[in-house]
């Protein structure tokens, strides 16, 4: 690929993106699921840490609509929600594993994501790399 | 839930997520073919998802409610993530449907995890 100055930004949804796209959207999916029965069913046995799980599933949410669309407004709100969402797992994660105490029950950020395979740690990463290759320089 | 599903709802995803992975590998964008095996697992998650939801009616789960989430899931992903594959095909196409293919393994493993039935 020619790497010609002053190239415009790509698409972050095309050709190996779209995986990325597909994983963010099943957490996005998973998060915002887990968050709504949470806070509807047992809200008072853990009130943050449902909050947080919902938090979350919006983070989530907005990643994935950054990174699937094409808009101008896609590619910041792309790079704010996947740098908060690896700030959040790396807060949440170090505050489970300093002091499960506080976190009552689980959030898809505890423990640095270890009940999802620690994909939410490596995710994040993953994202921010996608936004850096493809982005306009 | 019934064993004998579950565990071929099991392997039917993970073989489609090895066979969309398999077609990225060899640059291939997903065909017919592999939208027809898509069809048949989907088929053989709705049974899964049918027997379940009736079945979670006459029984008391600790989690009802999310049971049922997982089922709907379970039968939802995979035509989402097929759909966004086929809409733009190349090779990658494979690979979403194989992420898509391992959600809802999780997905029916959870299942499994959530049906302890009393009364």
């Amino acid at each position: 690929m020619a790497e010609a100055p002053g190239r415009k930004a790509r698409a972050t949804s095309t050709g190996a993106g779209r995986i990325l796209v597909a994983v963010y959207g099943i957490f996005a999916l998973s998060a915002t699921a887990r968050a709504a029965v949470q806070i509807a069913g047992k809200f008072s046995d853990a009130p943050l840490a449902y909050l947080l799980s919902a938090l979350a599933g919006v983070v989530y949410i907005l990643a994935t609509v950054g990174l699937a669309s094409t808009r101008p407004w896609a590619r910041p709100l792309a790079w704010t929600a996947v740098l908060f969402e690896l700030t959040g797992v790396l807060v949440v994660g170090t505050l489970t594993v300093l002091d499960a105490g506080d976190f009552p029950d689980d959030t898809v950020w505890s423990f640095y994501g270890r009940g999802y395979g620690f994909i939410p740690l490596v995710l994040p990463l993953v994202g921010l790399w996608w936004l850096h290759r493809t982005r306009a320089r | 839930m019934y064993d004998a599903l579950a565990l071929a709802t099991l392997v039917a995803t993970g073989a489609l997520a090895v066979l969309g992975l398999v077609l990225t590998a060899l640059n291939r964008p997903p065909g017919r073919e592999f939208k027809i095996a898509v069809g048949v697992v989907v088929a053989l998650l709705a049974v899964q998802a049918a027997i379940g939801a009736v079945r979670a009616f006459g029984v008391t789960l600790p989690e009802q409610s999310t049971f049922l989430i997982y089922l709907a899931v379970s039968v939802c992903v995979l035509p989402i993530a097929t759909q966004f594959a086929y809409a733009e095909p190349t090779r990658w196409g494979g690979t979403v449907v194989a992420v898509g293919a391992v959600a809802t393994l999780v997905a029916v493993l959870r299942l499994q995890g959530l049906w302890v039935p009393s009364g």
